[in-house]
């Protein structure tokens, strides 16, 4: 095992990396696959995040094995796999907000809102995938990750907005309202674990110097 | 014969409790397993007790001259001191231990040289210190190459990894060339036996102790420095290592713990943080002092009471 780890020349480390940049790509696809599907009302669209969740899914369950069949040092691994904990939260939240959408008709109040916020949300995967490419190649990270916190709080911005107009909407049933509501919260929310996730990378980052 | 059984009790105790020193952080970060660990330490004390263990014994020795019975009351004492000083959890050194048993034994015979062992306590003092500059300087230097040198995070992980390894048998080697003087050195000085068998004796007592008894020292250590990241602890098996070279071609033995201890400061020193209490520093302190005192007087208890006991009896 130990002359395993001295002839494979950190092979182990650069799958697991590899298998990391693909959940982060299938990321990307989910999120402007939601922003499309959203900006069409294509319900159709919406469904197949679901299936992107189940095949991201099965991406995080070999990088974990992966993880913990001895790729990289121990010292790093609970933070590498807290980072795709983070990945796959924003992908569950992704769908049950896209499962959300579904249900709802978007108020004309808060639509263009919406739409916005979907799309930064996909510009804030685009930014954690080069950041973390930058990671990979040993570059520094501190610009990258100030722009998603940027991103990020731009979308806090936008989120207090959403909610004092949907205050001002009138709900007559509880279901839509409810609905209505969980929807807004995934989609401002995405944006946060995002930010998480970049702030892992920053560890992982930092941790290595 | 019997009389090198204290000191093949001292090397095993020397082999359980100082491995921790050289493999503890590389197996607590799970870099190396255990049994790995042992193995290597086991194999490379060996080498290096064989290869340039030799090069202490006479400093040991020649500090004053013992007969066969002394040699062994003065490894007794040492044991006896480690032992008391480790249930106190107080660092102790069997290097100030050894001489200052020796000393002790020295008095009593007027053989005792003081001359060698201002040489010696220099080098008692210099080795934290040395630990403490070797690791600022490796620290600096390689945390620049790291810091500029555009280098993936892959490459980085098996760099550090390999680091890991190689710095830990190196330290091992150290560890066996250094130390083993202090565990059978007294039998050359004494004519007991040949430099070359008390390193080869010595060798395999201290990779005995390794191999049968050092798990729980190795865990507690390596998960009391687990703290450091893998950069720090790389650097501070290292600069260990460096120490003890440089004092095993000096000829003095001096203590790994110590050594170990400088470069943790020295981190400390070089990342801006801090790794080691003030309450630690005192308690270090502690142990470089009581070593060779308690030593001392053990063995002059030992020779002059029970000594004159033995030979009483025709031992």
């Amino acid at each position: 095992m130990l002359f395993n780890k001295f002839f494979s020349r950190g092979k182990k480390e650069e799958r697991v990396l590899e298998k990391i940049r693909s959940h982060i790509e299938l990321l990307c696809k989910a999120c402007e696959m939601f922003r499309q599907a959203l900006e069409e009302g294509n319900s159709g669209s919406m469904r197949k995040i679901s299936d992107l969740e189940r095949e991201a899914d099965g991406i995080k369950r070999k990088i974990i094995s992966g993880i913990y069949d001895g790729a990289f040092l121990p010292y790093l691994r609970p933070d590498l796999c807290r980072f795709i904990e983070n990945v796959d939260d924003v992908f569950d939240l992704l769908e049950d907000t896209a499962f959300s959408s579904m249900n709802i008709y978007l108020p004309g109040k808060i639509r263009d809102e919406c739409f916005r916020i979907a799309f930064l949300n996909q510009r804030m995967c685009e930014m954690l995938l080069i950041t973390f490419d930058a990671m990979v190649k040993g570059d520094d990270l501190r610009e990258k990750v100030l722009a998603i916190r940027i991103y990020e709080k731009k979308i806090d911005d936008m989120k207090f907005g959403v909610l004092c107009d949907l205050r001002e909407l009138s709900i007559d049933n509880y279901w839509h309202g409810k609905t209505l509501s969980d929807f807004v919260a995934g989609l401002t929310t995405i944006s946060d674990i995002i930010e998480d996730a970049s702030d892992h990378l920053q560890i992982i980052h930092l941790s290595m110097r | 014969m019997w009389k090198i059984s204290s000191g093949i009790f001292m090397g095993w105790s020397l082999g359980a409790n100082d491995s921790a020193n050289i493999f503890g952080t590389a197996v607590a970060t799970g870099v190396v397993k255990y049994r790995v660990a042992i193995c290597l330490t086991a194999l490379f004390v060996m080498v290096g007790a064989i290869i340039e263990g030799p090069k202490c014994m006479a400093t040991v020795g020649g500090v004053s001259t013992l007969s066969p019975l002394d040699a062994f009351w003065c490894t007794l004492a040492t044991a006896i001191t480690i032992a008391f000083l480790t249930y106190l959890a107080i660092p102790a050194s069997t290097s100030q231990g050894i001489i200052g048993a020796v000393i002790g034994a020295g008095i009593i015979s007027g053989t005792a040289d003081f001359s060698k062992l201002y040489k010696i306590v220099v080098c008692w003092i210099f080795t934290p210190i040395a630990g403490c500059v070797i690791s600022v300087i490796l620290y600096r230097f390689i945390g620049h190459i790291m810091k500029t040198k555009k280098v993936g995070i892959a490459r980085k992980n098996f760099c550090l990894a390999t680091g890991l390894i190689i710095s830990g048998c190196y330290g091992a080697y150290c560890l066996g060339s250094n130390n083993v003087a202090n565990v059978t050195g007294v039998y050359v000085s004494s004519g007991m036996i040949s430099a070359e068998v008390a390193a080869l004796v010595g060798g395999v007592s201290i990779a005995s102790g390794v191999l049968t008894y050092s798990k729980k020292v190795m865990m507690t250590v390596g998960k009391g420095i687990v703290p450091l990241d893998p950069l720090s602890a790389f650097i501070t098996m290292l600069s260990e290592a460096i120490s003890l070279h440089v004092f095993t071609q000096l000829g003095v033995p001096v203590s790994s713990s110590q050594a170990i201890v400088g470069a943790v400061v020295g981190i400390g020193y070089a990342g801006d943080s801090r790794t080691v209490s003030r309450k630690m520093l005192v308690k270090v302190g502690l142990g470089w002092l009581a070593t060779p005192v308690l030593a001392g007087v053990l063995s002059f208890i030992f020779i002059k009471g029970l000594g004159t006991i033995l030979l009483n009896f025709g031992l």
